[in-house]
């Protein structure tokens, strides 16, 4: 019934408590918003209340339910940070996969091109690209994170297709005369797929951070919450200064919970399958 | 006229796991005489990697001296604290030439400070003194006296060989461990690695050589003794002539049958025309270990341990079809 | 040629091409974004004329010169560069008619005297605790350490930075609740106006500090944690070279990726400092660009980011410099990217 791998992973106490954290956040902001069904950009309630019974966590200085803004904003930020490293995967398998399956030419004007995105700090180049966009649907912010988040992961795949190419299967596909994407997307990927889906949990952890980052800078998505937006809106509204901790505790430790989560998981997979590979 | 240099007496020394324990050396005496150069050879996981920690006490955890006795040139190592074990005996009376000789140096730091550093913990000598030490032995092992000044990532393939063969003997050790030397080695370079060490024995510098590996057939041009292990336990031993010439028990048999097959394939492999596989330690098989793989099992295997007996001169073999 | 000046020749170079690409985007930015943000700007400049017709009409008229508004593209393109390299930025909208690089130079100093100590005192804390944490690996302590570089590394520092406040400075009432210094103090060289600054400086060097180390010391555990396993380790042991010895050989090799690591991340800190500047009000670059963006002053966020850019390359090669001259491998030619 469960595969013997998934029944090995769940040996692995890491495994077991990051998995759990993260199912169970995702899942109250997916289902969340159905039961609990208050607008979260209403303005009715009475500002700045602390969290009671009728306000679970709380009002900001709007009247906002703080609760309802929670839940939206963990299921938006969920969803910038799938699509976002969904996009940066594409990007950084692609030209890892090139990169290193192809060697020569092709690989050293790859690797220069993502070297040298690598050097320019992702978080600034999406700053600098989201200022001169006026509006920033969730859909943009994912896009501005997704194009500017890969390069390490080009450089991750590149280096462990190169140790993977020395190996017999590769020889063997070659002898049989299959050509190089036909290699490529049926020897080389499903061998990295291990390694593939660590990266996407890092990207996604990372995207999820990155948009905070961005919202706090005045410069997330225009409409709509998401956990950054709720913290920018703390920020801006002195929430801190004026003991509003309800405000702005609540989105942090979500954020906090699933990046850290996401970093176990990859932490364990990693243990699991590779337990001596180090990455340079 | 010979006298031991090393004894080790009902060794034990098992690994704790979380699977369980893995009883990689299990009640294995050897001794090894002045002058000889020992060969012990095995499949690999046959715990003869462990055994050569265990002589020289190398051990840490999860490995444990479970019992035994290993007494080096007088001394009773398997009593010394780990300190003393390293500043008195390590690389002093016992020294190790490990597998991987390629990566087996400090990468950081030029060989002479790697040795400077090295001697120091041993011996109260002045810079001079190691230098000029370190420059004769380099001279002796056919090294350049500059590559003293080079990092270990300038030297060659076969010159970190030998370099770490120098620095392994610069303290004239009575006894050198050599694990593996040659399995990374194509033939030509193993020769000469060979010669080396016989030109080490007979200059002197060193006494004995314990010579761990799976290749008899590297033994058969260097080894004086055999020692043949399977399953955490030696199962025959004697000299180079007996053993090789007329084995006893049948693991020795299909190993030497085994290297006899030219195919260098089917030789690095090892035991082909043994049926099945090296046994788990953690749960042995009962009796005689290589009873499931032995042609000529008997009733008596499955329940009995055979003991290591001695069945003429030094040659001892363990198993129920000889009896003394 | 030495390898160490090839090395360092090759990395100029790299660093160069990055700063090329890097004013190429700064120019085609606004010029290639749908909707054209540039022209957006202008034309509600434009509109807000009749407030004060006489300075929006100034800037209107200046900002048309510095973009070049009208030319053909490879002429606004030769325009930039020839005004880039002269180290003109342009001129702020928010600030008119202040000069872009004066304003950032002025801010420039509070983000690096805030950013350069966290981020070296958090790399060197955050090393020693993670060699730590591998030397005691399996142990108690390490498995105590671990959950707490893990989550510490994913902390955002803005966010520790609002806790911290909350705190120390709102709840407790033991350090100030934000900026450089105490307000109507004018910033000069007593005593008591230093205490003053190091009060304020405390928090926001704090939260950058530990939210960075968590990264550091899980990088550097598991650089020992393979150190340890390699064989150089063994054979030293095996020579009987003591045991504290082999440790600082392992500590040594150890630290080398961790200096490159150094340069790698010093971007994504830097940006990370510069929203927990927000939080503190510190008056950094943090705090400037801020406010370009919520003002849409294009030529100013054009300038931070081309000053923030300019330093961290330069940070990047000072790196490499001191990489070059502590690992023999480069020396000698053995390694180089």
């Amino acid at each position: 019934m469960i595969p013997p791998i998934l029944k090995n992973l769940l040996r692995i106490k890491k495994f077991d408590i990051s998995v759990s954290i993260i199912l169970f956040i995702t899942l109250v902001g997916i289902i969340g918003p159905f039961v609990y069904t208050v607008d979260p950009t209403a303005l009715h309630a009475p500002p700045e209340v602390p969290p009671n019974n009728k306000y679970p966590l709380g009002t900001d200085s709007y009247g906002r339910d703080l609760l309802a803004q929670l839940l939206h904003g963990i299921r938006s930020s969920l969803y910038i940070g799938l699509t976002a490293s969904l996009i940066s995967l594409a990007i950084g398998v692609t030209i890892g996969a090139v990169a290193g399956f192809k060697g020569g030419i092709t690989d050293d004007s790859l690797m220069l091109v993502t070297n040298v995105v690598y050097a320019l700090p992702s978080i600034m180049l999406m700053m600098l690209i989201a200022a001169y966009l006026k509006e920033r649907n969730p859909l943009f912010v994912a896009l501005i994170i997704g194009l500017t988040s890969w390069p390490w992961v080009a450089r991750a795949v590149r280096s462990q297709l190169m140790s993977l190419k020395s190996r017999d299967f590769l020889a063997i596909s070659r002898m049989a005369a299959l050509s190089d994407l036909k290699i490529m997307f049926e020897d080389l990927i499903p061998n990295m797929a291990s390694y593939i889906f660590m990266a996407f949990v890092l990207l996604m952890s990372g995207a999820m951070i990155a948009e905070a980052g961005l919202s706090m800078i005045g410069l997330g998505v225009t409409r709509g919450v998401s956990l950054g937006i709720i913290l920018y809106w703390a920020q801006l509204l002195e929430s801190v200064r004026r003991g509003l901790w309800w405000w702005f505790i609540p989105p942090g430790a979500c954020l906090v919970s699933l990046a850290t989560s996401m970093l176990l998981l990859s932490t364990s997979l990693d243990e699991y399958f590779s337990p001596r590979l180090r990455g340079r | 006229m010979s006298t031991l240099l090393l004894e080790a007496e009902r060794v034990k020394s098992y690994y704790h796991t979380r699977e369980g324990t893995v009883k990689a050396v299990d009640d294995v005496s050897l001794d090894v005489e002045n002058g000889i150069i020992l060969g012990l050879a095995g499949e690999s996981g046959c715990g003869k990697s462990t055994l050569m920690n265990t002589l020289m006490m190398k051990i840490r955890p999860p490995l444990y001296l479970v019992d035994g006795e290993i007494i080096v040139d007088g001394e009773r190592i398997s009593k010394m604290e780990r300190k003393e074990i390293k500043k008195k005996i390590w690389g002093v009376k016992i020294s190790l030439v490990p597998q991987s000789a390629l990566n087996a140096l400090m990468p950081t730091k030029r060989i002479i400070d790697f040795i400077r550093d090295v001697v120091k913990f041993h011996v109260d000598v002045s810079d001079g003194e190691i230098v000029s030490m370190a420059r004769k032995r380099f001279e002796e092992l056919n090294l350049p006296e500059d590559s003293l000044y080079l990092y270990p990532h300038e030297l060659s393939g076969g010159m970190k060989q030998r370099a770490v063969i120098a620095i392994s003997t610069l303290l004239n050790p009575k006894l050198l461990i050599v694990d593996e030397p040659t399995s990374a080695l194509d033939v030509s370079t193993q020769k000469r690695v060979l010669k080396l060490l016989l030109d080490l024995k007979k200059f002197k510098i060193i006494d004995s050589i314990v010579f761990v590996t799976h290749d008899i057939a590297v033994l058969r041009q260097i080894a004086d003794r055999l020692v043949i292990m399977y399953a955490g336990k030696i199962v025959e031993s004697g000299t180079l002539e007996d053993v090789l010439s007329n084995p006893k028990h049948p693991y020795t048999a299909g190993l030497i049958h085994a290297v006899i097959t030219p195919e260098p394939e089917i030789r690095k492999r090892g035991l082909v025309s043994i049926p099945g596989e090296p046994p788990n330690l953690i749960n042995p098989p009962s009796g005689c270990r290589f009873h499931p793989r032995c042609l000529h099992a008997m009733p008596i295997c499955k329940k009995v341990v055979p003991e290591l007996v001695d069945i003429s001169n030094g040659r001892k073999v363990s198993c129920h079809l000889v009896k003394a | 040629m030495s390898p160490v000046l090839r090395f360092l020749i090759r990395r100029i170079g790299f660093f160069a091409l990055t700063f090329v690409v890097f004013t190429l985007v700064i120019f085609t930015l606004p010029r290639a974004i749908p909707g054209n943000p540039l022209s957006t700007l202008l034309s509600q400049l434009f509109q807000q004329a009749q407030a004060n017709p006489e300075l929006i009409r100034a800037v209107y008229k200046r900002l048309m010169d510095e973009f070049g508004v009208g030319k053909p593209l490879h002429e606004q393109f030769l325009l930039f560069i020839s005004r880039t390299l002269k180290g003109d930025l342009g001129t702020s909208i928010a600030f008119y008619p202040r000069k872009v690089a004066d304003i950032v130079f002025a801010y420039l100093p509070w983000s690096l005297g805030l950013l350069i100590p966290a981020v070296l005192t958090s790399w060197i804390i955050g090393n020693m605790l993670g060699a730590l944490a591998g030397y005691k690996r399996t142990t108690a302590l390490d498995n105590a350490m671990l959950p707490a570089f893990l989550t510490l590394s994913q902390t955002p520092y803005y966010w520790l930075a609002m806790i911290f406040l909350y705190i120390f400075a709102v709840n407790l009432g033991w350090l100030p609740i934000g900026g450089a210094y105490s307000s109507g103090r004018i910033p000069k060289l007593t005593l008591d106006f230093i205490v003053d600054m190091l009060r304020h400086y405390v928090l926001p060097y704090l939260s950058i500090l530990l939210s960075s180390m968590g990264g550091w010391a899980i990088g550097m555990r598991s650089m020992v944690i393979y150190e340890l396993g390699s064989d150089y380790v063994d054979y030293a042991d095996s020579l009987g070279l003591s045991d504290s010895k082999i440790l600082r050989y392992v500590f040594k090799n150890s630290m080398l990726p961790q200096v490159t690591g150094l340069a790698l991340n010093f971007g994504s800190i830097l940006g990370g400092s510069l929203i927990t500047e927000l939080v503190f009000n510190y008056p950094g670059t943090g705090f400037l660009l801020f406010r370009a963006i919520s003002t849409l002053d294009y030529p100013l966020i054009q300038g931070v980011f081309m000053l923030l850019i300019s330093t961290l390359l330069l940070a990047n090669l000072i790196v490499d410099f001191v990489y070059a001259y502590i690992d023999p491998r480069i020396r000698t030619g053995y390694i180089g990217e």
